[in-house]
């Protein structure tokens, strides 16, 4: 339920940002209503699109002077529901924040407002042979601003790691609206706590990031794609572990099942996989020309040495996005043959994907679910896609609970319950898998000197003290693996 | 023994040992106004570590940890905590051993106390490596490592330590404990508490358990150095080096008086496969527009370890940061100071300086330059407890969020800061 702002408060908001740019609309709200992960929904009080530091912290003093909670929002394409605005609260979006303060080629990083795209950051670097590593899958339409909250991964993230690598800096506007900097390139020296590290990965609970700066890598002079064909997700998997226990160091390895196979080839996206395949994995390396070959054909061995049916190697640019493409379209191709798709999100140690992934088959049999794995496999982490619809309540059951023991199987292979989405809404429940009670006291703590009073993004991350667990068994068998290590 | 540590008695089975064991600590402690602690304690465990925690929050207590104290920082006590205050020194040289290491998964994970000798021979039996290179690594445990959260030229190929701590079991100042992060590379579960401990030097909880990410040794690890007979003259081939469409695994630009020869060397790592690393080489001297000397093999290693360990052992040690190419004036600046060493990370933008002695003031003047390009300073290392810890202050914001952290793991106060 929307609650609706008093109008001193709007007209004050207005004031500051521009009349245009409160939306207070019902049917415009509506575009504010969810992120990527769409089973949640909820209408904000009102949505505010300040377009400075400046302007963010007078939006944040103002609305929290009277209490009012504040959700950021970068582009919405989070999927842990990280951006849904919680009971009350008003939306943040970041989304004319979008200029590129400074491209500096010379100390290599650049300065950029939190709503400006992934994407345009390694565009607007390119000139300078420069470009910033992290990319999402998303990254067309994904806000660093969003990146940094999540602390996101992408598929090249295997070589060269995830957000936080990257930061080096933040101007971040906290509860009440005081501007701060955390960090900064040249301030290493400073010998203070990693309060830029902190941040990220933060979901929008300690602040709101105005100004990112970031460090820029030079372009790689050249490039190497593998795709390999399996007959089975379990072949693929011993791949995937031969690979990285070789000594290779490739840009990314990239999981794609047989479900999702179908999909994309079922799709327009159709890529040219043949007939009755089990897994596919697309094998990048990147660097210096010399040496690739050598690379590649090691990976070509180890993936032969286990049972590839096949192995395709890109011999120009337009081969291999083509090489990519069943990766890159999988998401779009399964919004197509199902209404709903649930995008899990998890990571266990690269040893045991074979096994963690005959488990997710098989508990997709037992819940008579269809799941569809694209993933990053070289990182050990999983995107399990649930296929639905959410019409059928029976099914949307079922969803939840073979959910529920996809992150136990995660967990008690090593993993955790998340690797890149983020907890956000969707994963809170799950938190007791990994943390016992005294941790999560102590996030808890931790949020509170950035946020005392729980005015950014209330209800998100990590649950409440006084909530009863929602998943009985996940908490007894969280509690017994903490009780094994010895913790209290 | 006083009355006072009565408690500690009560705690049973801990190894005790005096303070002339422990020559490194005992430097750390030089010009602290720190006297000597109540006592030395070895736990064995994590719970045991947790004990002393809470016995030592419970009777007032201040803990320091150290595994040999060789590599701290002088032990300062914050302007919060009375010098005069009794002490425990909690030894963590029994946290000892690798507990698991997968070697196909590239993670390992020891005790805090564990020496990264041992971690790096165990690693290098599977042709695996830690990539992690501040002053004296090998002779440091993981838990100082990564609780003093330093890094070397490494950084450059690598990323800093910070970024390869994948998880770690942490004693709070009041006993509680937490395992933090995981044993997996990717983990966004909850807020990034792995980060705000690593570095954090003892300020917020004890290691007594990490686990990091391991890396595949590179087939070659090429040396190349180019000499002159003073720093400045390699500035700008420094700088070429930082801007080469290769990536190096570490730049360092520095001049030390002993070993190696006189003068000022630039020395560039280059790691890969050997066809890899050879044309990187070509590739990098066309852009410098002149060739770099290979460091003979046999002279590599020990190379590498010198230029490291510059510019750490003399009696003032400053650090000093700022965005790169803004570090020239200042290196100025500094060199009016009568420098003995000097080592200068072209990519991260750091300058370490070694001196004989140094005055208040002319710290304040230097500081007052860093600061006005943006960069900070830090005296890490002077005879004088009045200098130590002087350079850059934190922001208002910063310190303020440092402090209240710090009282959410330690909110009695229990573990003495490294720095204030
Ligand atoms: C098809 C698809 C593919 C994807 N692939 C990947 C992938 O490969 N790797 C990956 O990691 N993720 C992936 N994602 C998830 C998502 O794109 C990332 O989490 C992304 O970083 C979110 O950015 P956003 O701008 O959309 O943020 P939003 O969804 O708008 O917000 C995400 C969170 O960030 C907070 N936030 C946003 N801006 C700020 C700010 N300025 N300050 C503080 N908090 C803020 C919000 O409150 C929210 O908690 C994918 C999503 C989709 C739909």
């Amino acid at each position: 339920m929307s609650v609706p702002l008093s109008s001193k408060t709007v007209r004050d908001l207005r004031s500051i940002v521009g009349a245009a740019h409160v939306i207070t609309d019902p049917d415009r709200l509506l575009a504010y209503e969810s992120d990527g992960l769409t089973q949640y929904r909820a209408a904000p009080s009102a949505a505010v699109l300040p377009a400075s530091s400046d302007e963010v912290a007078r939006v944040v003093e103002r609305l929290h002077g009277e209490g009012i909670a504040i959700v950021p929002r970068g582009a919405g394409t989070g999927l842990s529901g990280g951006a849904l605005p919680s009971e009350g609260a008003v939306v943040l979006g970041t989304a004319r924040m979008n200029r590129i303060l400074e491209v500096d080629p010379d100390d290599r990083l650049a300065v950029v407002q939190p709503g400006v795209t992934n994407a345009r950051l390694t565009e607007a670097t390119r000139p300078f042979d420069l470009y910033y590593a992290p990319d999402p899958s998303s990254q067309s339409t994904c806000t660093l601003g969003g990146n940094v909250a999540e602390n996101s991964g992408g598929p090249h993230c295997l070589k060269y790691g995830v957000t936080s690598r990257y930061v080096t800096g933040l101007t971040v506007v906290l509860a009440g609206g005081r501007v701060a900097r955390l960090g900064g390139s040249g301030r290493v020296a400073s010998g203070g706590l990693d309060l830029t590290g902190l941040f990220v990965g933060s979901e929008g609970c300690f602040g709101i990031a105005t100004a990112i700066e970031v460090r820029l890598l030079p372009l790689p002079a050249s490039v190497r794609t593998l795709l390999a064909i399996f007959d089975t997700m379990e072949a693929a998997g011993h791949a995937v572990t031969g690979i990285i226990g070789s000594g290779l160091m490739p840009a990314a390895v990239e999981i794609i099942d047989r479900a999702t196979i179908e999909a994309v080839e079922a799709s327009v996206f159709a890529a040219g996989y043949p007939k009755g395949v089990g897994a596919a994995l697309v094998v990048e390396f990147d660097g210096t020309e010399a040496g690739l070959d050598a690379d590649a054909d090691r990976a070509e061995r180890c993936c032969l040495e286990v049972g590839a049916r096949e192995v395709r190697r890109a011999r120009s640019e337009e081969e291999r996005l083509g090489l990519w493409k069943g990766r890159k379209k999988a998401f779009g191709a399964m919004g197509r043959i199902a209404p709903d798709l649930l995008v899990q999100d998890a990571t266990v140690p690269r040893t045991r994907l074979p096994h963690v992934l005959a488990s997710i088959t098989e508990i997709g049999k037992q819940y008579e679910l269809r799941i569809a794995n694209v993933f990053h496999a070289g990182d050990g982490n999983l995107h399990p896609n649930i296929l639905f619809d959410r019409a059928d309540p029976d099914e949307l059951e079922r969803v939840e609970r073979a959910s529920h023991e996809i992150m136990k199987l995660c967990v008690d292979a090593g993993g955790t319950i998340t690797g890149e989405h983020g907890v956000g809404i969707d994963k809170r429940a799950y938190m007791g898998l990994v943390h016992n009670e005294t941790e999560l006291d102590m996030l808890r703590r931790v949020r509170g000197v950035f946020d005392a009073d729980h005015l950014f993004n209330p209800g998100k991350v990590v649950p409440d003290a006084v909530e009863t667990p929602a998943e009985p068994v996940g908490s007894e068998r969280a509690s017994a693996a903490h009780a094994e290590a010895g913790a209290p | 023994m006083s009355a006072t540590t009565a408690f500690v008695d009560a705690l049973a089975g801990l190894d005790r040992s005096e303070l002339g064991a422990h020559a490194g600590l005992r430097r750390a402690l030089r010009g602290s106004g720190l006297g000597p602690p109540e006592a030395i304690l070895h736990p064995s465990d994590t719970a045991q570590t947790a004990e002393v925690m809470r016995s030592a929050s419970e009777h007032g207590f201040g803990v320091l940890p150290f595994t040999s104290g060789a590599h701290r920082e002088p032990a300062r006590p914050s302007a919060a905590t009375s010098p005069n205050r009794p002490w425990l020194g909690l030894c963590t040289d029994r946290l000892r051993g690798i507990e698991v290491y997968e070697a196909a998964d590239l993670t390992l994970t020891a005790g805090a106390g564990t020496s990264m000798e041992e971690i790096d021979t165990a690693l290098r039996a599977n042709g695996q490596w830690a990539p992690f290179d501040p002053p004296h690594a090998r002779d440091r445990s993981l838990g100082g490592l990564v609780a003093d959260g330093g890094f070397g030229p490494l950084a450059t190929g690598y990323g800093e330590l910070r970024n390869h701590v994948l998880g770690m079991t942490a004693v709070t100042g009041d006993g509680r404990v937490l395992r933090l992060g995981g044993r997996v590379v990717k983990n966004v579960a909850g807020f990034d508490l792995v980060r705000a401990v690593t570095g954090s030097r003892g300020s917020l909880a004890i290691l007594t358990s990490v686990t990091v990410r391991a890396f595949p040794l590179p087939a070659v690890d090429l040396v190349l150095s180019l000499r002159a007979a003073r720093l400045e003259e390699l500035l700008e081939a420094a700088a070429r080096v930082r801007t080469a469409p290769v990536l190096p695994a570490s730049c360092l630009l520095y001049e030390r008086p002993d070993g190696e020869g006189e003068g000022a060397v630039l020395l560039v790592r280059l790691h890969g496969a050997a066809s890899t690393v050879d044309a990187d080489r070509t590739r990098l001297a066309a852009h410098l527009g002149r060739p770099l000397d290979v460091v003979a093999a046999d002279r590599a290693a020990a190379a590498v370890v010198h230029a490291r360990d510059a510019a750490w052992g003399r009696a003032v040690r400053l650090e000093l940061s700022a965005r790169p190419s803004r570090l020239s004036p200042l290196l100025g600046i500094v060199r009016a100071m009568d420098p003995v060493e000097l080592a200068l990370d072209p990519f991260t933008g750091r300058l370490r300086v070694g001196l004989e002695a140094v005055e208040a003031d002319t710290v304040e003047t230097l500081s007052a330059s860093v600061e006005a390009a943006g960069g900070a300073l830090r005296v890490s290392a002077a005879p004088s407890p009045g200098v130590v810890g002087m350079g850059t202050t934190l922001s208002e914001d910063e310190a303020r969020l440092t402090d209240d952290l710090r009282r959410a793991f330690d909110p009695r106060g229990v573990l003495w800061p490294a720095y204030a």
